[in-house]
């Protein structure tokens, strides 16, 4: 059985190429960056290293090889005798994929199923049409695709492509979720795969739950001076406030999509255990950066806002987080912060374009009550020492603040 | 992740929860920590080698100090460089680099004769200090000649900075990794209520102070000592690893810091990535 995954990166080999290779699988990894290529076929291997804060293990991926992107026959020749066609290369990346796999998939006589591990619902779909267009007029694909839900974190690859034997830290997570109405025939057996009948729920619980979690993490951590994601979480102020994030979100998923999707209060414990896991290095600035997409009408905050107002919950939490990521400022940010912009052009037509909240909205007038409050105490060389005023609301229901104090 | 901290031991009946916590956060994520009290034990110095990737100079012993020293030229890399620590722990050295960045600090004098001090109270008061004391040991306000004739010089050398009235309790301003925070504490302290103290917002013109005063010794974890004086703060003296009673959260804030500083190390960089040229374009650290 072979596997053929675009993208030898953190995502396609720390956690598609590890799942089929646990599987037994051959694995052949289209790359454009050569020396990576170099790299696979010289060790024929590379390794993956779990850990979960406590303990560590290192799987070797072997029967490994890799093809450049610049040989298209030979990518061609790979997809069209493959078992399994895997993506991993980043959104914006896909229509060059597509074409790619257009050309081999156009030689193949039996469907396959194309799995896309992009952090992003539209993936699967997207790639489909990608390859629609590439195909000959009037041709269209009869193979599957399918968007695929991912947990684990994979945060490094290390080593030197030109000497080393490449190695990826992640986290244990192998849960990954795939839509089976959009697939065909049957599914590889690979560790941790889960179909399910409608994949936009569970990413949506992903966004709104652990995506939410961790982003509340990151900006609470920011406007309390906090370098890691694992020291971040150990604040107790933070936690507390995480927690009650996630049960915001939790809450909107369960009127929305029922309770199974929703999850329950010993998911939250096992989130907040992987914001725990020091052995990841998961810097507060990596999980921030890209605030403005972050606070996308339908992101995680301010989609899981909406969603828990809807279900009639009160979105304290997530709206101060939301506030802190309209003050989150980084030099890689890639289109310069959103506090430049608010400066420049005043919180409410910045909330209006960046997250779609008018000024009368709720979320927004509880957003800008918090950024009122922390232009009195805030400055990234001044963090703030403590999140009570800010978080403070007589509107907290109490169930939540049980909730909180039986897992904080 | 291996790290050496140099410690002191304080007597039970001294609080001081902020190493110990600081300690186990560290071992928590991982790090092997060697915690090195050298007042403990004979340290062979034919066999002192640097066996950590990163050092912290949280001793501010005579032999914690000289043992950072040892350490720094056997090529450690330290979060608190043994210069720096060194300079800051001679307060003639540090008042004149504090000066020199433009750092607001009351007229500072140095003798050997407490005499040659007379003149200078015509002028007001004087507060007298050891040059190389800590904790607000040793601290006189002189009023008149008279009080100098009494005065113990202990090693030597007499450290006078003038006095000026406070408008109110002192301010402790601590930076770690480039935060800042801001304690008022009524001094002398003599409760561990007291060296709690109270949070206070930093103003700008405190947070400019405070900044100046890291970049002028290349260092990103001290403490300052600072009075306002007729609405005018004035620096009176500068630590390098102070105890940070009354930061909320100190030893997660230092633990996350001294993670980070040992990372940078594992990765071939400065331990301070503000090791930078101070204002003078000097590298101090």
């Amino acid at each position: 059985m072979k596997a053929v995954v675009f993208g030898p990166g953190r995502i396609g080999c720390g956690l598609a190429g590890e799942a089929f290779g646990a599987a037994g699988w051959e694995l052949v990894f289209v790359a454009r960056d050569r020396a990576t290529v170099a790299n696979l076929n010289r060790n024929g291997r590379y390794r993956v290293r779990l850990v979960d804060g406590r303990t560590a293990h290192e799987r070797i991926v072997e029967r490994v090889r890799a093809v450049p992107t610049s040989a298209a026959e030979r990518v061609a020749a790979e997809v069209a005798s493959a078992d399994v066609v895997a993506t991993a290369v980043g959104a914006r990346n896909l229509p060059d994929v597509a074409r790619a796999l257009a050309r081999g998939l156009a030689q193949r006589t039996a469907p396959v199923n194309v799995l896309a591990f992009e952090n992003l619902a539209s993936a699967g779909g997207d790639l489909q049409a990608g390859v629609n267009q590439g195909l000959c007029r009037g041709v269209r694909t009869r193979d599957g695709f399918s968007s695929v839900l991912v947990t684990r974190a994979v945060t490094h690859r290390m080593g030197d492509p030109a000497r080393d034997e490449l190695t990826f830290l992640g986290d244990p997570c192998e849960e990954l979720v795939v839509s089976g109405p959009s697939l065909v025939g049957s599914l590889p057996k690979v560790p941790g795969l889960r179909v399910v009948d409608d994949l936009d729920a569970w990413f949506a619980r992903k966004l709104y739950v652990f995506s939410a979690g961790h982003a509340t993490t990151a900006y609470l951590g920011y406007l309390k001076g906090y370098t890691y994601i694992h020291a971040a979480i150990r604040d107790p102020e933070i936690r507390s406030a995480v927690i009650a994030a996630m049960i915001e979100g939790q809450r909107g998923l369960a009127q929305r999509y029922g309770a199974e999707v929703a999850g329950t209060t010993r998911d939250l414990d096992a989130i907040v255990k992987r914001f725990e896991n020091a052995a990841l290095d998961d810097l507060v600035s990596r999980v921030a950066r890209d605030a403005r997409r972050k606070l996308g009408a339908s992101d995680r905050l301010v989609g899981a806002a909406r969603l828990a107002e809807a279900a009639g919950v009160v979105p304290a939490q997530l709206a101060l987080a939301a506030t802190g990521a309209l003050c989150f400022s980084d030099p890689t940010e890639p289109l310069g912060a959103v506090r430049d912009e608010i400066e420049a052009r005043g919180l409410a037509r910045t909330l209006a374009d960046v997250s779609a909240l008018g000024p009368g909205d709720p979320l927004a007038r509880r957003v800008a009550r918090v950024w009122r409050l922390l232009g009195r105490e805030w400055t990234s060389d001044s963090p703030l020492v403590s999140l009570d005023e800010l978080s403070r609301s007589p509107q907290r229901a109490p169930r939540i603040a049980n909730e909180i104090a039986g897992l904080a | 992740m291996k790290l050496g901290i140099v410690m002191m031991r304080h007597p039970p009946t001294r609080l001081s929860p902020i190493m110990p916590g600081v300690v186990e956060l560290l071992i928590e994520w991982g790090a092997e920590v060697e915690t090195i009290y050298p007042e403990e034990r004979v340290t062979g110095l034919s066999t002192l080698d640097v066996r950590n990737d990163l050092y912290v100079l949280k001793s501010g012993s005579e032999l914690g100090l000289s043992l950072g020293g040892a350490l720094h030229a056997a090529g450690a890399a330290t979060l608190n460089p043994y210069p720096v620590a060194a300079m800051c722990r001679d307060k003639v050295i540090a008042t004149r680099i504090l000066q020199r960045a433009g750092i607001p600090t009351p007229e500072t004098y140095a003798t050997a004769q407490p005499g040659e001090l007379a003149p200078l109270l015509d002028d007001g008061p004087l507060v007298v200090k050891p040059y190389r004391g800590t904790q607000g040991r040793g601290v006189h306000v002189v009023w008149d000649s008279d009080q100098l004739d009494g005065l113990s010089i202990g090693d030597g050398l007499i450290f006078a900075q003038r006095y000026h009235e406070p408008d109110g309790r002192d301010r402790k301003i601590y930076c770690i990794g480039g935060h800042i925070f801001g304690v008022k504490r009524v001094w002398p302290a003599r409760t561990y209520a007291d060296k709690l103290g109270q949070p206070f917002t930093i103003t700008p013109e405190l947070r400019d102070i405070a900044l100046g005063c890291g970049r002028a010794f290349g260092i990103e974890v001290y403490g300052l000592d600072v009075i306002e004086s007729g609405g005018r703060p004035i620096v009176v003296d500068i630590s390098i690893f102070p105890g940070f009673k009354g930061v909320p959260d100190a030893a997660l804030r230092l633990a996350d810091y001294i993670y980070a500083a040992g990372r940078r190390v594992l990765s071939g960089e400065p331990a301070i990535p503000a090791a930078a040229p101070n204002a003078e374009g000097e590298l101090i650290a």
